[in-house]
């Protein structure tokens, strides 16, 4: 079944159509990632898809349900997460910190509850604590838990990001660009951590410029070019796609026309 | 009667534009919002008044000296107290406390040095013209010649010459122009001084129509304020924009309404505008 | 552990004797000493809003006008409406922090310098506000003969004597402080509960935050109608004091002042305002002998505080602790580096 619907996605920066009338089905329990040249729109599409944006026309069905252009906390709190192209963080708080406020969207206490320390409030506490040390631990960061998370090197930051998502507890999570800066190990390490993620049951979307990595972890791929669609398919047929080979192509003509 | 309201406007609107150049200017550069824009403001209206009303010399020594004295101003500010606390912190909290402070120390220093009387100065030229039906005086219309002249000066300096590029290339991205081999130190201290004397200029011309007096700094931060909000913090057209649009409604407000009204509503328009438009008309994301 | 939380217990115990006790015997019948320090404790309360507002990331200039408004709440329920002061203040908070809310709702969206400076604006709206809607403020003219406070009864029994009929000044003072202990109880309170990490979370990055499923609109709406509502006790506990008000009781001055407290206090602690607040009111008391001269050295003192110390005088007594804690986090870190090692060998 279909978890997530995109139809006919459009949105517009002026005169710029940065994602055009884009549609694709993301099936559930699969890895599907969105490739493309810089600028193609991948970021645009994410945003979209958890109402970072507001569209411009077009429809996300997550679950049956539209979600165009809800506010980012009420996607979240259905299950679709993002993770962001920067090392986004709470820089001074500690890593497990970091990591137990992103369960924030399980908790069952009120505002109230949180004021007077209810006795749920103290119960989610405990138990997100657990939790967010399991997480943390299963990423291969567990060590760090009490370093504030400024101090922390690159790649545990990285990490960190997939564990704050982690914590969220989405059905549906989107990546941008999780491998970009890493060396080929890390890259193996982080592709095994993103199957580890699909066993636990999440649908994985994907932004990825690392195209053998694409290639290995993908179900299915889809390719923006321009913000459009111009290709949709396994591994295998999009690098046979010769409309996909153009579009890197002519991308690189371009560059040595510079 | 409506001649009059867009003269009048277009008066205070090329002054206001000159004022929120500046503030715009330090806040590309260096991120800064210049609380102490007012008082400068303030002080560049006192030393024409001493130079040429005091004194007697020529009104266009007294801008010149006006320009120095802020220059110097502005150049001490960065160097002594805006740098020093830009590298420790990143936090804007810290720099703008710092201007807040700035604008407390210059203005309690203003008001020791030239006290706290309102003072004006001969008329640089006398005489009035006559455009349609509105009346024009020859002081104002000097206002408006030097503004003009004073923006365009600034829009080609920016364009076309070497440290103008220079400065357009800090206020886009402090770390790619230093990467260029701009000397982002000795720029940022030429920005804060041009942004500090374009206030002084606006000052010593107010002086030679209307009067100054030690008071008067928070208003024209607060106007400043207003204008940049309207065009959108850190965009040169934005500060044009911003300061004719202003200039022209405070002249409509004034026409149509009693006293402090015309800023009531103008604060409440803007609320609602920015409410629209976070970033103003030409502002980018965040400035 | 146990041993910070005994030696946290005395502080506050010793700072509740002398606050209650000590300086009231020290200053009773001194009536301009017990005034400054009344009205330190009423702008401390507004302040406490103020750096709730840099608590969530925002700079706030406009506290003034919140200030203004409750006071002007405050003086137009007992003088129109015949309310009695003991319902008119609370009233008065409220009222503050609704406008809050619907102020802050579509101006919270804006960050940086933008807030900064559409907060400035509003402390000049609210003064402009009270000088055209004459016929409920009396214009420029303010509201003046404001009546003490009267007595506050529940159920025939007086809890409060009519302020008239006692020393009104040592009845300020003590009202001050128990609204600045309450304030600063219920402040301390909340930034140590989970909505204090919702706040922080905030502070540090808000699309993280609303990624993470976190009501970032709601809670900064919150953070702002508390502020408001602080502001507007504090303005309405002014008034009373002061038996009048004019729009210019609050004004822009006032709005960067209580911005500095909470600064130069520092930003990263509840009880930064009150430090702040304290130190440099009194410190202005203090300089009046100056004359002319007191705003000068005062701006300087004031600049040299936030030259010499970023993060607040409160990061004074941090200064040990957080040296200690640098190289215990150093040591740490060779452990890390130690692990990461064994890992990649
Ligand atoms: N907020 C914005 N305002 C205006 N234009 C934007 C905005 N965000 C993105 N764009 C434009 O939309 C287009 C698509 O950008 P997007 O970031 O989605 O590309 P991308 O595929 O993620 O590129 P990359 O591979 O470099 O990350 C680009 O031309 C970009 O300049
Ligand atoms: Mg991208």
């Amino acid at each position: 079944m279909s978890i997530l619907e995109v139809r006919q996605l459009t949105k517009r920066f002026g005169g710029l159509a940065a994602v055009n009338e884009v549609s694709f089905n993301v099936e559930a329990g699969e890895i599907l990632s969105i490739i493309g040249p810089n600028g193609a729109g991948k970021s645009t599409l994410f945003k979209l898809i958890s109402s970072f944006l507001r569209a411009t026309s077009g429809e996300v069905i997550y679950e049956g349900e539209n979600i165009v252009s809800k506010a980012p906390h009420i996607v979240a709190r259905k299950g679709v997460v993002r993770t962001f192209q920067e090392t986004t963080i709470f820089k001074e708080m500690t890593a497990l910190d970091n990591v137990v406020i992103a369960h924030h969207l399980r908790s069952r206490a009120s505002l109230a509850g949180f004021y007077w320390a209810s006795r749920t409030a103290k119960e989610d506490e405990a138990q997100f604590r657990e939790s967010a040390e399991e997480i943390l631990n299963y990423l291969g960061i567990g060590h760090v838990g009490n370093e504030i998370a400024r101090n922390l090197p690159h790649g545990y930051l990285r990490a960190l990001g997939m564990a704050i998502g982690l914590a969220a507890q989405p059905k549906l999570l989107l990546f941008d660009e999780p491998f970009a800066g890493m060396n080929h190990e890390e890259t193996q390490q982080a592709v095994k951590q993103v199957y580890g993620i699909r066993d636990r049951g999440l649908t994985v979307l994907l932004v990825e410029h690392d195209m053998p990595a694409v290639m290995k972890i993908s179900d299915r791929i889809v390719v923006l070019n321009f913000g459009q669609k111009i290709a949709e398919g396994t591994p295998t047929e999009i690098q046979d796609n010769e409309q996909v080979i153009e579009a890197y192509l002519g991308r690189e003509d371009e560059e040595i026309g510079l | 009667m409506t001649e009059q309201v867009i003269v009048n406007g277009i008066y205070s609107g090329v002054q206001y534009a000159l004022i929120a150049l500046g503030l715009t200017l330090i806040f590309a550069l260096m991120n800064v919002l210049n609380f102490a824009h007012g008082q400068m403001y303030v002080l560049g209206a006192f030393v024409t008044y001493y130079v040429y009303g005091v004194l007697g010399l020529p009104f266009w020594l007294a801008l010149v000296a006006t320009a120095l004295t802020l220059g110097i101003v502005g150049v001490l500010f960065e160097k002594f107290l805006f740098r020093p606390v830009l590298r420790r912190s990143s936090r804007e909290e810290s720099s703008m406390l710092l201007a807040a402070g700035t604008a407390l120390l210059l203005e309690s220093l203003i008001l020791i040095v030239f006290g706290e009387k309102h003072r004006g100065v001969p008329s640089v030229v006398s005489g009035v013209i006559k455009i349609g039906d509105a009346y024009l005086p020859m002081g104002r219309l000097l206002v408006i010649v030097l503004s003009a002249i004073l923006i365009g000066g600034f829009i080609l300096f920016m364009q076309y010459t070497k440290p103008g590029r220079a400065l357009r290339a800090l206020a886009q991205d402090r770390e790619a122009a230093q990467l260029q081999g701009v000397d982002v130190g000795t720029y940022s201290m030429i920005g804060f001084a041009m942004g500090a004397m374009l206030a002084g200029m606006a000052g010593a011309m107010l002086v030679a129509i209307s009067g100054v007096n030690s008071g008067l700094g928070t208003w024209i931060s607060i106007k400043a304020f207003i204008m940049v909000m309207i065009g959108g913090a850190g965009v040169v057209s934005g500060a044009i924009v911003g300061g004719l649009i202003l200039g022209m409604i405070e002249s409509i407000g004034y026409q149509m309404l009693p006293g402090g009204e015309t800023y009531l509503f103008i604060f409440i328009g803007l609320i609602i505008f920015l409410a629209i438009r976070p970033h103003g008309l030409m502002g980018k994301p965040w400035g | 552990m146990m041993k910070t939380t005994t030696s946290k217990l005395a502080v506050l115990g010793i700072a509740l004797v002398v606050v209650l006790v000590i300086l009231p015997l020290i200053f009773s019948g001194k009536l301009y000493y017990m005034g400054v320090l009344t009205t330190a404790m009423a702008l401390s309360i507004a302040a406490a809003g103020v750096w709730l507002t840099f608590y969530i990331g925002r700079i706030n200039i406009g506290q003034g006008a919140f200030a203004l408004i409750g006071g002007y709440a405050c003086a137009i329920l007992i003088m129109k409406a015949e309310m009695s002061f003991w319902i008119a203040m609370p009233l008065a908070g409220v009222f503050s922090a609704i406008i809050g809310v619907l102020i802050g709702y579509p101006i919270l969206r804006l960050r940086g310098v933008y807030f900064a400076m559409i907060t400035l604006s509003l402390t000049e709206t609210a003064r402009l506000s009270a000088q055209s809607l004459s016929s409920l403020t009396g214009g420029a003219k303010g509201i003046i003969n404001i009546p003490l406070p009267g007595a506050l009864e529940i159920f025939g029994f007086t809890l409060i004597p009519d302020f008239s009929t006692i020393d009104s000044h040592l009845a300020f003072y003590y009202l001050a402080a128990v609204l600045l202990i309450a304030t600063y109880a219920a402040m301390y309170r909340l930034v140590n509960s989970r909505i204090g990490w919702l706040f922080r979370s905030l502070q540090q990055n808000e699309d993280l935050a609303s990624s993470i499923g976190v009501n970032i609109a709601m809670l900064r709406v919150i953070a702002f109608a508390i502020s408001s509502f602080l502001a507007g006790i504090g303005g309405a506990f002014f008034v009373a004091v002061q038996q009048s008000v004019y729009p210019n009781t609050f004004q822009v001055q006032d709005s960067v002042y209580f911005m500095l407290y909470c600064f130069l206090g520092g930003l990263g602690y509840v009880f930064g305002p009150i430090v702040g607040t304290f130190v440099l009111f009194l410190s202005f008391e203090g300089l009046q002998g100056l004359n002319e001269y007191q705003p000068l050295v005062y701006s300087v003192l004031m600049i040299a505080l936030m030259l010499w110390l970023p993060n607040g005088l409160l990061s004074l007594g941090e200064g040990r602790r957080d040296k200690a804690a640098r190289s215990a986090a150093s040591a740490k870190d060779a452990n890390v580096a130690d692990s990461d090692a064994k890992a990649k060998g």
